[in-house]
């Protein structure tokens, strides 16, 4: 290591708390050291709903927080992912049972396209039919949540078990199941994103993409 | 002990593969590198650098580096070759994280986070004797 580097790393360094989102009430969730104010956006710190929460039960969800904002001593975050550990997970399945996952991507009314990916695992061995119908209420259950709410209000419902409960609760009478989780939820394109998704996208007619013979 | 008073943590990861063993410990966005170190720091023969007493000592020099550092406890990530090779970790994971422990260093969450393929290329045939 050259002199240069050393004096400079003793010099600035500063730490900075990373505050949460106001979904989960500023908590701090942890310290990040840096040069520049600057390079601090932009990383990410994963916790666990446990650790936020204070609720040591939680701790097999973990949530990743992005920087997107700094002041002097703190740093701001935003919600991008949600995800079950993988070693509960990896618990849930049992052998001869069924494990039926989706991934569905939605548009919030508040714009947010979130990917969320719901997994049910059944008490014996479904036939692929009913796996089907399992999917397919997995599918409407998480478009219809994501027509009436918003961005915070859909990760609230996911954090909070609702959404589960839901798909659980219709997905039942298809075929006996064991448990209901939302496996990963992550967001895909803010507002801003998607606007200007839309305003790039062309309107393509019929006989241009018809192929030439 | 260290003079500053906080009570900072850290992500140790901890990568165990059966060759060598590689410990870094960032801060929690794992974006800053607190204190590093391998197998090959602690001892003088290639095969013995992924061995749990080559972890042991690096495990030491590391906890006094974090220590200085300002960190109370790390959150650790063990990590084997994964991939389409091994996917258990190797020797040193375990040494490292008890090593760790009893030089006083609290340990947090302790994740598996060996990149495990959802299906990619074929995985290398076994070694014949």
């Amino acid at each position: 290591m050259s002199e240069r580097s050393v004096s400079k790393q003793k010099r600035g360094k500063r730490w900075y708390s990373v505050i949460a989102p106001e979904q989960f009430d500023r908590e701090e969730i942890g310290e990040t050291v840096a040069e520049e104010p600057d390079m601090v956006i932009g990383r990410t710190i994963t916790t666990t709903l446990g650790d936020l929460t204070g609720d040591s039960g939680a701790n097999n969800t973990k949530l990743t927080f992005k920087i997107t904002d700094v002041g002097s001593d703190a740093a701001y975050t935003e919600f991008i992912k949600y995800e079950l550990t993988r070693d509960y997970l990896r618990s849930l399945v049992r052998r001869g049972a069924s494990k039926v996952e989706a991934s569905i991507t939605v548009l919030t009314t508040d714009d947010h396209r979130i990917r969320v990916q719901p997994v049910a695992f059944t008490t014996k061995k479904a036939d692929r039919s009913q796996e089907k119908a399992i999917r397919r209420v997995m599918i409407d259950q998480v478009e219809a949540a994501a027509e009436e709410r918003t961005f915070a209000e859909f990760v609230d419902s996911i954090v909070e078990g609702r959404l589960s409960s839901a798909i659980y609760g219709e997905a039942k009478t298809i075929y006996p199941l064991r448990r209901v989780e939302v496996q990963k939820l992550t967001l895909e394109a803010r507002p801003e994103e998607v606007a200007a998704e839309e305003e790039a996208a062309v309107d393509v007619d019929e006989d241009e993409v018809a192929v030439e013979e | 002990m260290s003079e500053t008073e906080e009570n900072k943590w850290g992500i140790a990861h901890v990568y165990a593969s059966f060759n060598n063993t590689l410990i870094t410990v960032t801060d929690e966005t794992g974006a800053e590198t607190i204190a590093k170190s391998s197998g090959g720091t602690v001892v003088k023969q290639n095969r013995d650098e992924a061995s749990p007493y080559a972890a042991m000592q690096m495990a030491e020099v590391i906890a006094e580096e974090i220590k200085a550092a300002g960190l109370e406890g790390v959150h650790v990530r063990v990590r084997g070759p994964g991939g389409n090779l091994n996917k258990s970790s190797g020797p040193g994971a375990q040494a490292t994280i008890s090593a760790l422990a009893r030089a006083g260093i609290e340990i947090g969450r302790i994740e598996d986070v060996t990149p495990i393929p959802h299906d990619g290329t074929k995985a290398p045939k076994n070694k014949r004797v």
